[in-house]
């Protein structure tokens, strides 16, 4: 009964300080993703005013040092999400099983964010060797690349599962550390499907422009 | 003119040789009013006396009647056969040991959390059957009521694919039982004491927000808000000791 | 043959059982508890409304002491009770509360300055003192003089329950759940502990213990419709009777609680009434202020009861599939109190009758709810009949309820019999020296053996839910609040003859593992010699006191019946022998009114050979 009695065991921070980092990079990612958003959707002002912009980040070394040091934390937070990855068969199995059992939505949405998450490591880890191989950026190296091939569906698809994992990431974010309460989780809900809509708007915006 | 429900149990006796695990389908006329507390004693009095499951209270009390139906875990006593179609299926609660057909080991379980928890009032101070009580703010008691209303059914566990995934993973019901005793004043333990317990994979940090325990927990509870919290207050502690451990440094 | 060894083998773990352990367990003992559920799904736990104990925080609580509270025990009990036991249980009852409070049980407490309150449906106004802010507050129950029922919303049971296991567990309390005691092994004088099938593979196990506690609760599922658990069917009274030499008390006293739903035969709680809510008939007109001016529908659960069955009877009662009910009306407590102070029964009214207190009305009527009869035990709980042999809670009849219990004060007996009978055993355990003998353990292990043969591959031929669902109806119809001659003798005559059928059961499933029809026919001929000690009881019992209303003897005659009955089942009898001992032994409060229940009384000085006043 005495508190005296409890038993010190050992215990460490570690795990405390990798969720949070898994929480701090996961909103980074976001901040850099709806800068990038609207860099881009400067296409739509014409090429010259595109151009500008990448002049600007590759005058001043941006380009270059952001691009490495955004890789950095997009594969930091990679490994710290894969934490809770389901890697073996046996917890896919029981995951696969479980939503199937319970329909719930969070349950699939979170099935959603993992795919998604796979999808922007392979797709991200190609867009950003295929950009930063290439620099500088130009309106007219994005037309190129956009209506050669298959890329056009490449960025399609690159473009649902980053909002998808945007959006779903926030909202799993504010769930988990208790800034979306029961009060108002259907009304972030609400807004957070609002923002990945408005994200996946424009950049489809931009992408026509580079397709035409 | 009633209906005839098609109700399919999941049956398996691990005690006999002979049982192997399958479901078994029953029919039953539905009566007015008719919930499954009902409806599974009239199966065992007049078709199948060796269906097992488990009720107790039958008043959505004690927490023993939990199953899965038609996917969702819930109490079957609270359960009205209005409320489904005419095909009912029901397995038992997945994450716990089974018995056989319905009845799962939660006694178990549940005692094991609440030791690893130590879920109980620790304190240095000895009771003096002297005294008056200490004194609390009503609105302080009513809200740590509002978390000890947990009956330990089982259903955020089965609905938590966290738990199913990870059989370690404290679940929502230890870590409400623990922003319980944070709450209260009587226990002295410090929130050090507590980040040992919930302050790992196992524990808070472990919990993917997938709030299928917020969405099915039959006396609802609110587990989504007590997770939140305990989430925020075990971070600021480890960013805390962060910074102490600097210091001393 | 596995063998469990342990100082204290506790039948049973809700609020008495594990209360007892953790007494006995922080004194250095082994300690353990057999429970059919897990500890936490104990009965208990459906206790709603509140702890008596006589704290006088609450303004409307003033000046209570444990001598008031003893006081309307004692009226409560319409003098049925022990009054040494009854001033004990007063007196340890706020040290019991406050212990509880020690432990973590979130009472609610007083908030200083003006508030409301509702009484007979009209509100009122109170002011809380400020230097009492802070303390544990009390709601109004039935049969009380002050404001005395402690609680944590309407989810008092719960609350207590988990509290108490979580300090059992901290105690290192084993509980053996899903473990239920078939018999007991004694040798004519000593109880030396019990068989128990395990609910989880169906073997049999053998308890050994220096010292056993049946702590299992009431037996009320011995009728259809009750408000009780399933698993409360009598299962410690049954090992107990079924010895021989253990008496069970009083066991004609069952209490009906005026608040069943109908249908589903739920309690909701005296709260409702205690915080002002009112009982309404067909006509939505408040009777019961015609029939009790002083109480109305916080008169005893007793009183009221009989009173709206007579009123039903009078053709007041709402018709309805389920039978003949009245109103529960508490809409006018408003939302606010409904849903934080009355929540458990806000859930029930919507999760069982798919209605909304707050707008709609409750439909209740008198549904069996407790059993003030039980394990005869003396003042410290020590079973009359073997040594070694201890009950406490609803279980026992200890004897503080007599003819009936008031509300309230059950949840307080588990706690104060707890410590009482825990220290007890204490005492008893420090001296006692006990040889187990190996060869009375393997006899009693055969016999329940060859018994559970017997079901599985015997001739018999009865269904044993056909013979259970018989011995329901005959005491529904017969032994319910109204009670007379002829129909006493019918149920005893029908109960004899399915007592013969309860001894000819054949399973019809094959028995294995944690069979539930299993449990059942073991248990069932217990239950029909329970039923038995009811109704017969009742028949010889020729007054009305309490909950035992004799249409044929209105008077509570405290000049012949001022006694306990004690029944002993003899091992080939069918029916059981009836013993009387006197009422109390120590008397600090001379028979009198109750003030409220109208009911005739012969005096106890009464002249012995005088006819009885005319009716």
């Amino acid at each position: 009964m005495r508190a005296t009695n409890v038993r010190k065991i050992n215990f460490s921070n570690t795990v405390a300080y990798l969720d949070l980092s898994q929480a701090i990079t996961g909103i980074f990612l976001c901040l850099f993703m709806l800068t990038h958003t609207l860099l881009v959707f400067s296409i739509i002002f014409g090429e010259k005013c595109f151009n500008k912009v990448a002049l600007f980040f590759e005058s001043t070394g941006l380009a270059w040092s952001s691009g490495i040091f955004l890789t950095i934390i997009f594969l930091f937070h990679f490994l710290l999400t894969a934490r809770k990855i389901p890697f073996s068969f046996t917890e896919q199995a029981k995951f696969w099983s479980q939503a199937k059992m319970i329909n719930h939505q969070d349950t699939w949405l979170w099935l959603v964010q993992v795919l998604t998450g796979i999808v922007i490591l392979l797709f991200g880890s190609i867009h950003i060797w295929v950009i930063l191989n290439d620099l500088p950026i130009t309106a007219l190296k994005s037309k190129h690349l956009m209506q050669k091939g298959g890329w056009v569906y490449f960025y399609v698809l690159f473009l649902f599962s980053v909002a998808f994992h945007l959006g779903l990431g926030l909202y799993r974010i504010g769930v988990k550390w208790g800034f979306i309460t029961s009060q108002n989780r259907l009304k972030s809900k609400k807004y957070l499907f609002i923002l990945v809509g408005t994200l996946i708007m424009i950049d489809s915006i931009s992408l026509l422009f580079f397709y035409f | 003119m009633s209906r005839i429900l098609e109700i399919n149990i999941f049956r398996y006796n691990p005690e006999d040789p002979a049982s192997v695990p399958r479901m078994q389908t029953y029919y039953l006329e539905e009566t007015p009013n008719l919930n499954l507390f009902i409806a599974l004693n009239r199966l065992k009095e007049e078709q199948d006396p060796s269906l097992m499951f488990d009720f107790c209270c039958r008043a959505a009390i004690c927490g023993a009647c939990a199953m899965v139906i038609n996917g969702k875990p819930q109490l079957a006593c609270k359960t009205k056969t209005k409320d489904f179609p005419n095909q009912i299926n029901l397995m038992p609660l997945p994450g716990f040991k089974l018995i056989g057909d319905l009845c799962v080991d939660t006694g178990s379980w549940f005692r094991i959390m609440n030791e690893k928890l130590e879920a109980w009032v620790h304190t240095n101070k000895e009771f003096d059957p002297e005294a008056e009580e200490e004194r609390m703010e009503n609105s302080l008691a009513e809200q740590i009521y509002e978390l000890d209303r947990c009956i330990e059914c089982g259903c955020c566990i089965a609905a938590c694919a966290t738990a199913q995934m990870r059989s370690g993973f404290l679940g929502a019901v230890a870590l409400n039982r623990i922003a319980r005793f944070i709450l209260d004043p009587r226990d002295k333990r410090s929130e050090q004491q507590y980040f040992e317990i919930i302050g790992t994979d196992q524990g808070i940090f472990g919990c993917m927000g997938l709030l299928a325990c917020e969405d099915i927990c039959p006396k609802n509870i609110p587990l989504q808000d007590q997770l939140g919290y305990l989430r925020k207050k075990m971070g600021v502690l480890a960013v805390k000791n962060y910074l102490f451990w600097k210091k001393r440094s | 043959m596995e063998i469990i060894y342990s100082d204290l083998l506790c039948i049973g773990a809700g609020l008495a059982g594990e209360r007892v352990a953790i007494e006995v367990a922080q004194n250095g003992f082994k300690v353990v508890c057999l429970s059919l559920v897990p500890a936490r799904r104990s009965h208990s736990s459906a206790a709603q409304g509140g702890m008596q104990a006589a704290l006088g925080n609450c303004i409307k609580g003033e000046g209570d002491n444990p001598d008031i509270h003893f006081e309307d025990t004692v009226k409560g009990s319409d003098w049925g009770c022990d009054q040494e036991v009854a001033k004990l249980f007063a007196h340890t009852a706020p040290i019991a509360i406050r212990q509880l409070a020690y432990w973590g049980v979130p009472w609610n407490r007083v908030v200083s300055g003006r508030s409301f309150y509702y009484k007979g449906g009209k509100r009122f106004e109170k002011i809380e003192r400020i230097e009492k802010h802070g303390l544990i507050t009390a709601r109004d129950f039935g049969g009380t003089a002050k404001w005395r029922a402690c609680y944590c919303s309407d989810g008092t049971g719960h609350s207590l329950l988990y509290t108490i296991d979580s300090v059992a567990i901290s105690k290192g309390v084993l509980v053996h759940d899903r473990s239920e005691a078939i018999s007991l092994i004694q040798d004519g004088e000593n109880c030396l502990g019990a068989v128990v099938r395990c609910l989880r593979t169906g073997k049999l196990r053998v308890y050994l213990a220096k010292a056993t506690l049946i702590a299992t609760g009431g037996f009320g599922r011995i009728y259809r419709a009750s408000t009780n658990a399933i698993i409360n069917e009598g299962g410690g009274l049954i090992i107990a009777l079924e010895t021989g030499l253990v008496p069970l008390g009083n066991m004609e006293a069952v209490q009906f609680h005026p608040t069943g739903i109908v249908p589903g035969d739920i309690l909701v709680t005296e709260g409702c009434r205690g915080d002002g809510g009112v009982l309404l008939d067909i006509n939505k007109y408040r009777f019961m202020p015609d029939y009790e001016p002083e109480k109305a529908e916080l008169a005893s659960r007793d009183v009221v009861a009989r009173r709206m069955v007579e009123h039903m009877r009078k053709g007041f009662g709402v018709k309805s599939p389920y039978g003949e009910h009245l109103w529960l009306d508490i809409r006018h407590l408003g939302k606010e109190h409904i849903t934080t102070k009355l929540r458990e029964v806000y859930d029930i009214c919507l999760n069982f009758l798919g209605i909304n207190p707050v707008e709609e009305l409750i439909p209740v009527r008198p549904t069996q709810h407790y059993s003030m009869g039980g394990i005869k035990t003396n003042v410290y709980g020590e079973a009359y009949g073997l040594k070694g042999l201890f009950a406490a809670g609803e279980a026992a009849c200890w004897d503080m309820h007599g003819f009936n219990r008031l509300g309230g004060n059950s949840l307080a007996e588990t706690i104060v019999a707890g410590m009482i009978v825990g220290k007890r055993i204490v005492e008893f355990l420090q001296e006692r020296e006990v040889n187990f003998s190996l060869k009375l353990v393997e006899l009693e292990l055969k016999k329940q053996q060859e018994k559970i043969n017997k079901l599985i591959f015997g001739k018999g031929r009865e269904n044993v839910y056909k013979v259970r669902n018989a011995m329901q109806d005959i005491l529904m119809d017969y032994v319910g609040i109204f009670r007379n001659e002829k129909d006493l003798q019918l149920a005893v005559d029908n109960l004899q003859e399915l007592l013969e059928r309860s001894k000819q059961i054949k399973l019809r499933s094959n028995g294995l593992g944690a069979n539930s029809e299993l449990s059942l026919a073991l248990k069932i001929e217990g239950m029909v010699k329970l039923a038995l000690c009811v109704a017969y009881g009742a028949l010889q019992r020729k007054e009305s006191r309490g909950a035992h209303t004799r249409e044929d003897y209105p008077y509570r005659n405290d000049r012949d019946w001022w006694v306990r009955t004690l029944a002993y089942f003899k091992e080939k009898d069918s029916l059981p022998t009836l013993e009387y001992e006197p009422a109390t032994k120590k008397i600090f409060l001379p028979p009198g009114k109750r003030g409220y229940g109208g009911t005739k009384i012969v005096p106890y000085d009464y002249p012995k050979d005088a006819p009885l006043p005319e009716l």
